[in-house]
């Protein structure tokens, strides 16, 4: 709908390639690593979901991806641009056309329509709006299943309706990858499901590179690939969650049952992936 | 229309109590601001007028003898003297040629070749000093309207007529048609007749002044040629420094501008001139601290939609001209709405004032509000940028994260 035609091109699938990333907070004289040398790569046209315990740094990683945050060390390759070495008005540019952001929180702009919110990248990259950004958001709009609610204020939409407007925000520059920072995170199991369709679905007509962080195994599942995150660093597979159940005195200690199945299919299809290349 | 007015306008439409109220702020300062200017100027017209209409605007006078250096001896400091000569009278002799120069120079409007001298009126048993000025009878009304303000009598100056202030009669105890016995300071007596009486407000005038034919004065002060002084009235007062500055150089006589001559008003002007800036002042500080405290208050409230914005790629310039737009719509719809209350409240003291008799000298029409429109706005705009800056510089993820 959106770009039916397109097809992945094979020359070069590479997007995104993450070398030796590492951030380390540093507040007057504490330190808080927490990348400790993030490694992996995203192809054109993926959909990537990125899982990792509360606290691992998906979060931090996805900030800096983003550009919005500078790693200490390290680099990260889009497009065959290195994006460590740009200047922040560069950043703020490259930000504009090739990525795209959708968080926990729609973070709309509440003074302005839904149309409005999602043509904003487009009008404030050019200082002013036009009529081919207006009919690209409308169009947008209709695509999320919003086209009667293009004039409403945001603050006048439902949860579920706010964050579709956001996702159509994220694909207005007609980004090369859209950052998802647990998009589905504030809603219900049905609207969760809904949002995530969409996602897929516009992820395949448009061919743009998704990487998701969530802590939703099942809609993980439905990801092409996974990528593992670990106190700081890319693990092939998942460390078991343990999990204490009330018996304190004891401290009997359960292996969390849904693991292992993910940790079985995944690593095989990374372990093979590995020893392809 | 441009987006970033366009996010302007919304923001500030949004927040339509605090717009209100900032724009109501700038107003007010504007207001006071041109009021005050009104009054400020009104009354330097109205004083400027009450001496300019009735004083000379450039005075001819001869040129001043310079002290004469004495050679001083050996070993001794210089020592400079100064010799007043009662037998060397300071006069012009060659005025006709100063008339012909007048006469080419424009923009005058008025000219009047005097004698001044000082003289004793007795009455009875009463003596008071008077300054003596003899006019040529044509040009009796060419700098000060004496011709309008006779009260009594007439203004017509024979060889043998007086004009003098009703104060001065009031003084002396004496009326038209009375003789009036006068002694110069040359020792000349005269005994002339009491023509007209006038009134100009003027203390100086009414009080210590009185007016003789001019050939009448040349016998009392013993000039049978020369003038004492040679006043003009221009039609521009604020050209009267240049005019005096051509005259003098052109004759080598002294001419003074009315400015130069009356020390008094212009101390007193340039007072009320400099209290008047206090208060301008004051009127732009609050601009300025008005409009950067609530503007900042606003970056600080819309902390996480300008990171967002900022995260899609807006650009810090973006943002700043966001909020520098706010502050210039503040300042110019504040002042625009300050120089309209401004002129309507000048205007209706104006009015008040002459109701009641008493007058307020304001002046609406000297608002200064080109001014206050200029200065406010650049206030509202310097004001917006400390804002504007730190909005631009917000941390999208720290905002973000909020
Ligand atoms: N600005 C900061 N200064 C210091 N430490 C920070 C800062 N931001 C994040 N951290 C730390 O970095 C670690 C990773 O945080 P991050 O938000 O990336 O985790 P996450 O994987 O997204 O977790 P969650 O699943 O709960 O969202 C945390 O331990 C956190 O305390
Ligand atoms: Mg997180």
């Amino acid at each position: 709908m959106i770009n039916p035609a397109f097809t992945p091109s094979s020359d070069d699938l590479a997007l995104l390639e993450v070398k030796d990333l590492r951030k380390v907070f540093i507040d007057r004289d504490f330190q808080t690593p927490v990348l400790k040398g993030v490694n992996f790569t995203l192809q054109k046209a993926e959909m990537v979901a990125l899982l990792g315990p509360s606290g691992s740094g998906k979060s931090t990683l996805l900030t800096i991806l983003g550009t919005l945050m500078r790693p200490s060390s390290g680099s990260f390759n889009m497009l065959g641009r290195e994006l460590t070495t740009l200047k922040e008005k560069e950043l703020s540019n490259f930000r504009n056309q090739e990525i795209g952001f959708i968080f926990q929180y729609h973070h709309l702009l509440p003074d302005f329509t839904a149309l409005e919110n999602v043509m904003f990248p487009h009008a404030g990259r050019l200082w002013r709006e036009t009529r081919v950004g207006r009919e690209r958001a409308a169009m947008l709009l209709d695509r999320v299943g919003l086209k009667d609610r293009m004039n409403y204020q945001a603050t006048r939409l439902s949860g579920g309706q706010k964050q579709r407007v956001a996702i159509a925000r994220a694909l207005m520059n007609q980004p090369a990858l859209v950052l998802a920072d647990e998009p589905t995170g504030n809603l219900d199991r049905e609207n969760a499901d809904q949002v995530f369709d969409l996602m897929t679905e516009i992820q395949r007509e448009t061919g743009t590179t998704f990487l998701l962080s969530t802590h939703d195994r099942e809609l993980a599942e439905r990801c092409q690939r996974r990528i593992y995150i670990e106190s700081g660093v890319v693990v092939d597979q998942p460390v078991p969650r343990e999990r204490t159940i009330s018996a304190p005195r004891t401290g009997l200690r359960v292996i969390d049952g849904d693991a292992p199945s993910v940790v079985d299919r995944t690593s095989t299809t990374d372990r093979d992936l590995q020893r392809r290349a | 229309m441009r987006f970033d007015l366009k996010v302007a306008l919304r923001y500030l439409l949004s927040n339509r109590l605090q717009s209100a109220l900032l724009i109501g702020g700038v107003a007010v300062a504007v207001t006071v601001f041109t009021f005050n200017a009104a009054l400020i100027n009104g009354l330097a017209e109205f004083q400027i007028d009450r001496v300019v209409g009735s004083s000379a605007h450039v005075t001819i006078e001869p040129a001043q003898l310079r002290p004469a250096v004495l050679p001083a001896r050996d070993n001794t400091d210089r020592l400079t003297a100064s010799q007043v000569t009662l037998e060397r009278r300071e006069q012009i002799k060659q005025w006709r040629s100063v008339e012909r120069t007048i006469n080419t120079l424009p923009g005058v409007t008025g000219v009047s070749y005097n004698i001044l001298g000082t003289g004793l009126v007795s009455r009875g048993q009463q003596t008071l000093p008077v300054t003596i000025k003899g006019v040529e009878p044509s040009r009796l009304a060419a700098i000060a309207p004496i011709d309008r303000n006779i009260v009594a009598g007439d203004a017509r100056l024979g060889l043998n007529d007086v004009l003098i202030g009703r104060k001065l009669a009031e003084n002396l105890g004496i009326r038209i048609g009375q003789p009036f016995f006068i002694t110069s300071d040359q020792g000349r007596e005269r005994t002339l007749t009491v023509r007209g009486l006038y009134a100009t407000g003027i203390d100086s005038l009414d009080a210590r002044l009185a007016y003789v034919n001019l050939d009448t004065a040349r016998v009392m002060f013993d000039l049978p040629e020369g003038l004492s002084e040679i006043e003009i009235k221009l039609a521009d007062i604020y050209v009267a420094r240049q005019v005096a500055e051509q005259l003098a150089e052109s004759t080598g006589l002294e001419a003074t501008a009315w400015m130069d001559k009356n020390q008094n008003l212009r101390q007193a002007l340039e007072g009320q001139g400099s209290s008047g800036n206090i208060i301008k002042m004051f009127t732009l500080i609050t601009i300025v601290v008005g409009v950067a405290s609530a503007l900042l208050l606003t970056t600080f409230r819309r902390r996480p939609e300008i990171g967002i914005m900022r995260s899609f790629g807006i650009s810090q310039r973006f943002v700043l001209s966001v909020f520098m737009i706010q502050g210039a719509l503040i300042g110019v719809l504040g002042s625009l709405v300050g120089c309209i209350l401004g002129f309507g409240f000048s205007t209706l003291l104006a009015n008040i004032s002459t109701g009641s008799g008493r007058t307020l000298p304001v002046d609406p029409s000297l608002g200064q509000y080109d001014v206050a429109l200029l200065l406010a706005a650049a206030a509202s705009i310097a004001a917006a940028l400390w804002p504007a800056r730190a909005a631009s510089r917000i941390d999208p993820v720290e905002a973000i994260s909020q």
